[in-house]
């Protein structure tokens, strides 16, 4: 910005000059822009980024990594609802707040569990992930009667007569029918009927999934098996809801009870509904129902008048502790389904992180040499761009990982990858529109404004476009793929900011360098003997006959 | 103007040739006839896309493991005891699951060449079992050289998943195309808007009907993957119609081109900017394919980069090929550019009567292009010219870009 325009009146003596141009040492008009205050707000918010990297927050300068690049587990539920309707945003929240309890019970630093449409999706980094994948479950403790418990043996398995709607249609993938499948399963088992519950516990299967798991109406009876699959119960309605637990501990093996189980502890009404129901139906079953699965029947004895409660079963020392657990933390107002749950070894991860970085980098370098071999001392200028880009890019990374929990994973990356392309593409258009001005007779240094007036439009609504893709995919889609969906599209505003503030600045002051536009230099030759012949023709034209060239 | 301009010298002056396709491609003269073979793109583009669709009709696609449900298994291939077989790798499997698994392959190259296998659905417990039968048999190593059960990774999806994120994905797709016909339609006209939106349906089915009828397998990145695409190919097909935007404005009260004309100058002019975009694009894309497909095998990487590798294939043909001659016809139904053309040809036929300018060479039709596209944007902005004369046309050119180079969005018919 500081160099005269020598240039100018050399090179093209037959071109009048903008006139602008001459003074642009003084405040510059429309169509002249001052280089360097551009650079400068750049900078500036380089600087920024940076000392809110450096100065802020944990201090450290690297993003937050997905677990598919530093390995750990993710676990994705979604809800399940009886009449396939997204369920609501509260009972959503609820759920994941519930889950975030059973996830830090697992006393893994760095777990996170989040929501996305009707998903949850837990992540749990490193290596003690496993137990992850049990968090899923409801865990919607009921008491109900037992009106009838039948060994499972006889007809159960896979007997001829005992095909279920639902067994006939074994899972996988029948998305539509789950919804059925649940009405049908309601229909059948707990149906007020007597004479449909028979026939339903005839054709119980309890070797299948159960549809109506976490999904069972606690006002009927309700016909189900126990856990182990080894009896069929016939239960009359829930007398007792789970959510009148107050608490739930681990019982140790004992002499006496050498088995492990849960210590229940009731709360308000429920300790006086407990000791009604134990009063009344001494020498009969109550059965503890978790997620429409019996977990134990176990006979009333003695009237249980101080409102606690012993569940035993197959329990071990570690499911005794998760059942415990879940049972304090609550159970989940949805019933979820695994959707997907994987673990990422720590070597996959630093493979992955490893392989993305080498396409980066391929890309980048194959970009780099395409354009300086292409645009000569505008590639320059496109690979510094880039690479300015790049430093935003990862600043703000840093930050967004900070302040949203934005993690990047390896879709993301690949997005940043697939946006190099998408930076550098606005940096053709730039140059193309200055090949197109050159062409048509103007010299380098006047082409700039021109062509950076016309250029602009097109990036922008270009970057628009893209960013518009970008956006909906992010707010709509699920997965890991949003991942990608957010890179893109950042990528996109970020590539705005470094096309306004450094490439087209830079090539302003590239244009009023006379080293720096000559031809051999901007690899422009071609088109700028084409402006050339163009301007003589025009020349010819006006010499023979003052007469307006303008036709029509 | 006999003097040559001095900025040049270096690279030899003088009468220059026409140069080759590769020259005329570099400068952009306008020498492709695109529009005026239109019928030619239609034939070969339909052709392809009737391919595309009756591939996917009746071959269908190869899903991935996200869509069917099931449980893969991955490790390195390097064991304790050396590189990890087929074999062993599918004893293995046998011994720890029980029975054989549905696939069992060695994907990859070199150090990242990892041991697949895919089986039905486990459940947790017993996915933790054949991690650790898996392990004993083959010590895979970690990161540090030693073997570790950690090594192995894994993932289980239920059959639904990868259908959930389809769905979304259809939404968003649905989403996107609304909102971008009103983007087009706004900043555009509606012509534009329909030759866009078809480049772009041409784009989509394109490529989807190459992974049906190649039969690569479609995962939900590629799902996700192919949305992307579609900001791609509008990109694309924006910068070209910006440039015929510019080429016909006001373009109803000239005659020396056509429409057609016009539209095929600018594909021209921004012939070597689409293909420059595009190799650009292209460029990163092809170093994650490498990557992706190439070192690591399988993967969210691989699947993002083909399916964008191609759909931005498809989208710098539908942009040239196809955007642009549809807009023309589309245009040309309405009777005022038929009519315009109808002049444009009188015009020309007194001039051959009369006998001059029969011959036009290149230059001529470039001098002259330039020249009308000067007078075609001060006829748009009248203003900022007035009071100037010849000199000023001669050496400003077009009016400094503010008035004329807006997006006023007006239709000019």
């Amino acid at each position: 910005m500081r160099s005269r325009p020598v240039g100018a009146a050399v090179s093209v003596p037959d071109f009048v000059p903008d006139p602008h141009e001459e003074t642009d040492a003084v405040a510059p008009p429309a169509g002249q822009i001052r280089p360097g205050r551009y650079l400068a707000i750049f900078a500036l918010i380089i600087v920024g980024i940076y000392s809110l990297v450096f100065f802020t927050g944990n201090q450290k300068p690297t993003p937050e990594l997905g677990i598919d690049l530093q390995g750990g587990t993710r676990v994705t539920l979604t809800a399940r609802t009886p009449n396939g309707q997204p369920p609501s945003q509260e009972s959503l929240k609820q759920a994941r707040q519930i889950i975030e309890q059973r996830v830090n019970g697992l006393g893994v630093s760095g777990s996170e569990v989040t929501t996305s449409g009707r998903n949850l999706v837990i992540t749990v980094p490193g290596k003690q992930g496993e137990q992850a994948k049990q968090l899923g479950q409801t865990a919607e403790l009921n008491f109900r009667k037992v009106v009838q418990a039948i060994p499972a043996g006889a007809a159960s398995g896979r007997g001829p007569a005992g095909t279920t709607p639902q067994q006939a249609q074994q899972p996988p993938g029948d998305q539509p029918s789950q919804e059925e499948a649940i009405a049908q399963a309601k229909q059948l088992r707990q149906s007020t009927d007597q004479k449909k519950l028979v026939q339903a516990v005839q054709q119980l299967d309890c070797s299948a999934p159960d549809p109506l798991r976490g999904n069972a109406d606690p006002k009927k009876p309700l016909v189900t098996c126990n856990q182990d699959g080894t009896q069929k119960f016939v239960l009359g309605p829930v007398f007792l809801p789970g959510d009148k637990i107050d608490d739930a501990t681990v019982k140790s093996p004992t002499q006496k009870a050498p088995q492990w189980g849960v210590n229940l502890s009731f709360k308000g009404e429920g300790k006086k509904t407990w000791a009604d129901f134990t009063s009344q139906n001494v020498g009969k079953q109550a059965a503890f129902v978790l997620d429409t699965q019996v977990v134990s029947a176990p006979k009333v004895n003695t009237p249980q008048l101080n409102g606690t409660a012993q569940i035993t079963g197959q329990f071990n020392q570690q499911s005794a502790t998760q059942l415990a657990n879940t049972l304090k933390y609550g159970s989940l107002p949805l019933a979820f389904d695994q959707s997907a749950a994987e673990t990422v070894s720590p070597t996959l991860g630093i493979a992955s992180m490893e392989a993305a970085l080498l396409a980066g980098g391929i890309g980048l370098a194959l970009v780099a040499v395409y354009s300086l071999f292409y645009y000569r001392m505008l590639g320059l200028l496109t690979i510094l761009s880039l690479g300015l880009s790049g430093l935003v890019v990862y600043g703000v990374l840093v930050l967004f990982g900070r302040w949203i929990g934005f993690t990047l994973d390896l879709p993301g990356m690949a997005g940043f990858i697939i946006a190099i392309g998408i930076t550098a593409d606005s940096f053709i258009v730039f140059f193309e529109r200055l090949k197109d001005e050159i062409r048509e007779g103007r010299t380098f240094r006047s082409a700039v404004p021109r062509s950076w007036a016309r250029a602009k439009r097109t990036i922008l609504s270009a970057d628009a476009v893209s960013f518009l893709a970008a956006a909906v995919l992010y707010v709509l889609a699920v997965g890991q793929v949003k991942g990608f969906a957010f890179t893109l599209g950042m990528s996109t505003v970020l590539d705005l900011i470094v096309v306004f503030l450094v490439t087209h600045p830079l090539v302003v002051l590239a244009s009023r360098s006379k080293f720096l536009s000559k031809p051999s230099v901007t690899g422009l030759g071609a088109v700028q003997r084409m402006g050339d012949r163009a301007r003589a023709a025009r020349k010819r034209k006006t010499d023979a006959s003052s007469t307006t060239p303008k036709e029509a | 103007m006999a003097t040559p301009d001095s900025n040049s010298n270096g690279n030899g002056t003088g009468s220059e040739p026409r140069g080759g396709t590769l020259h005329r491609l570099y400068t952009g003269t306008g020498a492709f006839d695109i529009v005026g073979k239109r019928k030619r793109w239609y034939i070969a583009l339909g052709l392809l896309v009737l391919v595309c669709i009756a591939s996917m009709g009746f071959k269908g696609f190869n899903p991935s493991i996200e869509f069917v449900g099931g449980t893969k298994i991955s490790m390195p291939a390097q064991g304790a005891q050396g590189q990890i077989t087929d074999e062993e790798a599918k004893e293995a499997s046998r011994d720890a699951l029980g029975k054989p698994a549905s696939s069992v392959q060695l994907v990859g190259s070199g150090g990242s060449q990892t041991v697949q296998i895919s089986t039905e659905k486990l459940s947790p417990d017993k996915l933790v079992e054949v991690k650790q039968a898996l392990f004993e048999d083959l010590e895979p190593l970690g990161a540090d050289g030693q073997p570790t059960p950690n090594a192995i990774s894994d993932s289980a999806v239920s059959g639904t998943w990868g259908g959930e994120i389809t769905k979304q994905a259809l939404i968003a797709l649905g989403v996107f195309l609304v909102l971008v016909t009103v983007f087009l339609t706004f900043y555009f006209e509606r012509w534009m808007a329909v030759a866009a939106l078809v480049a772009l349906l041409h784009d989509v089915g394109v490529t989807a009907g190459l992974y049906s009828l190649i039969g690569f397998e479609v995962s939900p990145s590629t799902v996700v993957g192919l949305l992307t695409i579609l900001g791609f190919s509008l990109y694309d097909t924006v910068v070209v119609f910006d440039k015929v935007k510019e080429n016909t404005q006001g373009i109803l009260g000239l005659t020396r081109r056509t429409y057609a004309e016009s539209a095929n100058l600018a594909v021209n002019q921004s012939l070597m900017r689409s293909i420059n975009t595009s190799v650009i694009a292209l460029l990163p894309v092809l170093g994650l394919l490498f990557v992706g497909a190439g070192l690591l095998g399988v993967g969210v990487l691989r699947d993002l980069a083909l399916v964008q590798g191609i759909g931005m294939i498809a989208g710098i043909v539908s942009s040239i090929y196809l955007a642009t001659p549809l807009l023309v016809d589309l245009k040309m139904r309405d009777p005022k550019y038929r009519e315009q053309a109808e002049k444009v040809r009188q015009r020309r036929e007194k001039k051959e009567a009369s006998g001059g300018e029969a011959v036009v060479s290149d230059e001529e039709a470039l001098a002259k292009g330039a020249r009308s596209e000067q007078a075609l944007a001060a006829a748009a902005s009248v203003p900022t010219r007035t009071g100037k004369g010849p000199e000023s046309r001669r050496g400003g050119g077009r009016p400094a870009g503010k008035s004329s180079g807006q997006p006023t969005g007006k239709k000019r018919r």
